[in-house]
């Protein structure tokens, strides 16, 4: 680590305070220790994975809108998005950071196609701006490479993020804009005449590429509100029978392991001791 | 750059707007202070959004160079995403982008957080380190624990029973040692005295100085001189207790923007920074607002306020109707120009006979003052003309037959279609709750909506206790069963009592659900063994401790301990499994190696933690089926009332986790610690506090539900129907602390003190009655100690349209769209996330769940700004010699 690397890294982590702060006063509300740690070494990771990147980024966090959209049902409505661009002498590439999981972006990398596609018109067509090649950064540790840290090892942490590919190409096509955005209209009328029913039990038993997890587990066992979810009750008691045990096992599933495991610890750390909690509140 | 070659009228046809002439005439000022008093639905929102396009678009200024605020997070979000949809406009004429991430837009505390790190404001450009912010909840545990509250009172002059003393200064007539009631009292004063700028030592001083006159006026009013200053005193001490060591400060909501205000001065170039300085809401500003707002406008002097006087309802927060009253007058003696005046006075939301009302209503007030009137006159014209009776009353009689009348009405303008919903119709009260119990009023009108026959709902989680509704008592009386608080021993009365009554009927509450449902029943049964075992898993490990004469604060080194905790005599194989993680084995070493080594303490907690802290808690028994069907509900839309509560739960769990415990370990459960410290401190004080009903809650107006507001809580808004259910208000004279402050003030004290309940009766009363577009209906309370405002009642006269009056087909139907800017939607945030799990959209999207381990919106965020941070600091340091 070079000391200016060291000095990247105290201030991503100073502004990262900072940042939690402010937005908390935004009325954000607030995250637990281990979670807190989970998005600071999201952002310290991106800086040692992807470094060229960020060190060519010309303009940041910029807002793309598209304004006088309408639904089938008539409602008014905008999209909005914010990108990163890179551009060079000879290029101008588009970069959309997410705190996604790359294999899930790659698995519906339909979806982001198209959500390119219109930030590509939006910067081409509405702001005559040039476009060469777009991607996303997913951002959000493989759980491999999360382990490798956790063990300590350096040498396993190198390999795996070597073995990281956060960068995902997103081919776009400035042809198929309209369909994404007659695609997100009827998502607004959804929302707003509160269609609400979780997907289908058939797509959480669906596969996500590459490691083929399934989605119950990738996506639905992370949610708080999975226990009361009628189709992932549906994935996780079915074909067991309906024995106490089994209930008993859904009822008291933390979640997963990794995470279980860094909750415990780093909200133990900075847990205050109960005198002082006591002191505190005492009536 | 190019000079657009569009016009701005080009835009106004692109957004389907046509302004007035005055509202034009607003958008297209440009140079020096504006002062706008605007009525009611007059579009002023609009205007400000235009006219900051304007200046942004047509005049090239950036936006960072626009300060733009009001005064609650729902309007600052408004203005933000209204703003972003005009300038969308502008796009797809200039290609140029907008872009609003560093404009400072929001609420005047937030904008004042940004200004204490901007290094716009420093002269070395460095960021400071903001103080920590203690919000409402905060502020009150750290005067309340009985630590500080003693060191401080102590301090600050007080003998041992500080409490009585600050009771007796309050409330002379009442004799009381309740800590709860001196604190939230004392909250209340310092907040003012923040709010005013009134420093101790200048007050001390003003007090040690007393004239006759000065002595006469305390006397008068019941105020101890001696009290008085030993308040002052413990103020002081306060403040000073909020700088903390190596530079770290605390700070409060109200002292807050004195720390602002104190860096604008500390910087020369501070009225420089802002080009334009925009407020709206003006009439709401308080003392030190005002002198914030001065003090950013001192450059440019383009300083532009907009409001409405006769909408101020926030005196109890400070906020002083004079310095929107008397703009122009200040305007001159603090910036030295006389500021451009557009009065804003087109009406576009209600029928012509409300706005007839409203006028006639306020002008049965005197509001005639030796130096110019108490209000800025005005003439508001109604645009929608037609002279269909808009306002009616009920026929004048008990309230119980009053609150039938209406409740068969507002049935009736269901089934006919004049609203599309339920939560079109607005029931407002001047207070909702008394005492922290349902006003009877509310009441009365709730079972008359929810009667059988009528068989409406009503959404009112703010009339009496939040934690007395259904949802709170069910789910806590859960929690109750699993954890099982009791009071301790003894007899107790008043508060605490009261608070251990409601623990048993939530307690009951739960029995009842577990009787119903099996497998709620074993859940509670399981978590119970559970504590039970993790108290035991303790007492082993604590045994090994002893036997090896190990102390808790000793470092734990794996290769020593492990093995000897391990075997610990009837340890759990849940705990074995705990102590020789591999992922804890790793940590611990890291440590040692770190030099920085756990202590065994927190071995022994690890062991012995649960899997869940109360968050999880609440999300699991979500899954049980009383619960789960509430969500069953909202996923269809059908009623949105229950999910709403559960999410204001979520809220509170949240905080306890956040500041309080997070990870449940057997420590906290020996002695029933954590019992003491979730209900009998957390949740008691919550229960006590029982939220003040003028907070700006912004609570949700779920479908299928009527709304019950306060008319606090209205402002801003409007309803296709309002009813005014409770036109009574009466006038007890100022409060306290009106009158404590009074003689300490630095300022014209302004409208006089004998009259300022009178005034402001008039004014929330204007408020309720000029939020209704179609109609707005008035309880005519008649008979035996019942009451309507006489400004109100002298206008119910014998001709005066009723209920069975009515002609529904000359009601219009309430339209769902109109002056509704384009909503904003975000790919990410929105359209992926719906995509992803329309479900999990809802819960922690729409409904604003606080979520215990999904990601939400804030993780996203959080990193963002942080990498936008880092790539701004990069490319600074690249084009930076």
């Amino acid at each position: 680590m070079t000391s200016d690397d060291a000095q990247i890294q105290e201030f991503i982590r100073d502004t990262f305070e900072q940042n939690y702060e402010l937005l908390r006063l935004e009325g954000a509300g607030a995250l637990s220790q281990d979670v807190r740690e989970t998005a600071l070494q999201q952002a310290l990771f991106y800086w040692r994975k992807l470094r060229d990147i960020a060190e060519s980024v010309t303009d940041t966090e910029v807002k793309l809108t598209l304004p006088g959209q309408t639904t089938p049902a008539g409602r008014e409505f905008s999209i909005y998005g914010v990108v990163d661009i890179v551009r060079e002498d000879t290029r101008t590439l588009m970069y959309d950071i997410k705190t996604h999981d790359a294999d899930y972006v790659r698995a519906y990398d339909g979806l982001y196609e198209q959500q390119l596609n219109v930030y590509a018109h939006i910067w081409q067509e509405l702001r005559d701006e040039p476009l060469d090649g777009a991607a996303v950064i997913a951002t959000n540790l493989p759980e491999r490479l999360r382990e490798a840290i956790d063990s300590g090892d350096e040498q396993r942490t190198q390999h795996q993020l070597d073995l990281w590919q956060p960068v995902v190409q997103i081919p776009y096509d400035a042809t198929r804009v309209q369909a994404s955005v007659d695609e997100f209209a009827e998502v607004v009328d959804a929302i707003e005449d509160g269609e609400f029913a979780p997907r289908p039990v058939e797509e959480l038993r669906a596969r996500l590429e590459p490691r083929r997890t399934l989605f119950a587990t990738r996506i639905c066992r992370t949610c708080d509100a999975r226990f009361s979810c009628q189709s992932y009750r549906q994935y996780a008691l079915e074909g067991r029978g309906s024995s106490e045990l089994v209930f008993r096992e859904y009822f008291s599933d933390p979640g997963p392991d990794l995470e279980q495991e860094n909750w415990r610890t780093a909200n133990l750390l900075t847990a205050r001791p109960a005198e002082e909690l006591e002191g505190d509140l005492a009536g | 750059m190019p000079k657009p070659t569009f016009t701005i009228q080009d835009l106004w046809k692109a957004a389907h707007f046509t302004p007035n002439r005055a509202q034009k005439a607003a958008i297209r000022h440009v140079s020096g202070p504006l002062y706008l008093p605007a009525g009611p639905g007059s579009g002023k929102t609009r205007v400000l959004l235009w006219r900051a396009l304007n200046l942004i678009v047509f005049h090239e200024v950036p936006p960072d160079d626009i300060y733009l605020s009001t005064f609650t997070e729902k309007a600052a979000l408004q203005l933000k995403e209204g703003l972003q949809a005009l300038l969308g406009h502008a796009s797809n004429f200039t290609h140029q982008p907008y872009d609003l991430t560093h404009m400072y837009i929001g609420t005047v505390h937030s904008l004042c957080q940004r200004i204490l790190t901007d290094r716009r404001f420093s002269a070395d450009r460095e960021r400071a380190r903001p103080p920590r912010l203690l919000d409402e909840l905060g502020q009150y545990f750290r005067l309340y624990r009985a630590r500080n509250w003693d060191d401080l009172t102590q301090a600050a002059g007080f003998n041992d029973d500080a409490s009585s003393v600050v009771n007796a200064f309050f409330l002379p007539a009442r004799e009381s040692a309740s800590r709860h009631s001196a604190v939230s009292s004392t909250i209340d004063l310092f907040n003012r005295l923040s709010e005013e700028c009134i420093e101790p030592a200048q007050a001390q001083a003003t007090l040690a100085d007393a004239d006759l006159s000065l002595l006469e006026y305390l006397a008068s009013h019941s105020i101890d001189p001696t009290g008085l200053g030993l308040l002052l005193s413990l103020y002081d001490t306060y403040k000073q207790s909020l700088r903390l060591d190596r530079g770290l400060s605390l700070t409060d909501f109200s002292l807050l923007q004195q720390d602002a205000s104190r860096a604008l001065a500390a910087f020369q170039a501070a009225g420089r920074v802002f080009q334009y300085v925009i407020v709206d809401e003006y009439q709401d500003t308080n003392t030190i607002q005002e002198r914030l707002f001065f003090q950013l406008a001192s450059g440019h002097k383009n300083l532009c306020v907009v409001g409405d006087d006769d909408q101020a309802l926030y005196r109890f927060r400070g906020a002083t109707v004079e310095n929107f009253v008397t703009f122009p007058q200040r305007c001159v003696a603090n910036l030295g120009v006389e500021p451009t005046v557009i009065p804003l006075e087109k009406n576009y939301r209600s029928r012509k006979r409300i706005v007839d009302f409203y006028g006639r209503f306020m002008d049965c007030c005197d509001w005639t003052a030796p130096a110019g009137p108490y209000r800025v006159t005005k003439r508001i014209s109604p645009v929608r003309k037609d002279r269909q009776p808009s306002v009616i009353a009920s026929t004048p009689g008990h309230p119980d037959d009053v609150c039938r009348e209406i409740a068969a009405l507002v049935r009736r303008l269901i089934d006919e279609g004049k609203v599309q919903d339920p939560n079109q119709i607005a029931f407002l009260f001047p207070s909702v709750k008394f005492r922290g119990e349902m006003n009877v009023q509310v009441g009365r009108m709730k079972e008359a909506l929810e009667d059988p026959e009528i068989d409406l709902k009503v959404y009112a989680p703010r009339a009496g206790r939040f934690l007395d509704v259904d949802e709170p008592l069910a789910m806590f009386g859960v929690f109750v069963q699993v954890f099982e608080p009791s009071p301790g021993s003894g007899r107790w009365r008043g508060d605490y009592a009261k608070f251990y009554r409601w623990i048993a009927r939530a307690k009951e509450r739960a029995a009842d659900l577990m009787e119903r449902d099996a497998h709620l029943e074993r859940f509670v049964q399981d978590r119970k063994a559970e504590l039970v075992a993790l108290v035991s898993d303790y007492r082993a490990l604590h045994r090994v401790l002893e036997r090896h004469r190990w102390s808790l604060s000793d470092s734990y080194d794996p290769g020593r301990h492990k093995r000897a905790l391990h075997d610990a005599a009837g340890l759990s194989d849940r705990a074995k499994r705990l102590l020789l993680s591999t992922h804890f084995e790793r940590f611990a070493q890291r440590r040692l190696q770190a030099g920085h080594p756990i202590p065994l303490a927190y071995v022994l907690n690890r062991a012995t933690s649960l899997d869940w802290n109360v968050l999880d808690l609440f999300y699991r028994i979500c899954g049980f089926s009383h619960f789960a069907s509430m969500f069953t509900l909202a996923e269809t839309a059908s009623d949105e009332g229950p999910i709403c509560n559960l999410g204001l739960i979520t809220q509170y769990l949240v905080r306890f986790v956040d500041e309080y415990v997070n990870v449940i370990s057997a420590d906290l459960l020996l002695e029933d610690r954590f019992q003491h410290i979730f209900f009998g401190s957390y949740l008691y004080a919550l229960y006590r506090l029982a939220e003040s009903e003028y907070e700006d809650a912004e609570d949700p107006f779920p479908k299928g539900r009527i709304p019950f507001l306060t008319i606090h809580q209205s402002k801003g808004l409007e309803f296709p129907i309002v009813v005014l259910a409770n036109p009574r208000k009466t006038d007890r004279g100022p409060q306290q602390v009106e009158k404590i402050v009074r003689p300490l003030l630095q300022r014209d004290p302004g409208e006089p003190l004998d009259r300022l309940a009178e005034f402001d009766i008039m004014r929330l009363f204007y408020v309720a009655l000029s939020r209704p577009k179609n109609l707005l209906v008035i309880a005519h309370f008649k008979g035996r100690g019942q009451s309507v405002h006489p400004g109100i009642r002298g206008l119910l006269d014998d001709h005066f349209p009723r209920i069975p009056d009515l002609d529904l087909s000359t009601l219009p139907p309430a339209s769902v769209t109109d002056e509704r800017l384009p909503t904003p939607y975000s790919y990410t945030a929105d359209f992926l996330k719906y995509k992803q799990c329309p479900r999990e959209y809802m819960i922690f999207r729409k409904y604003g769940f606080e979520s215990s381990r999904s990601q939400t919106m804030f993780f996203g965020t959080l990193v963002h700004r942080t990498l936008e941070d880092l790539h701004n600091h990069l490319i600074s340091s690249r084009t930076q010699p």
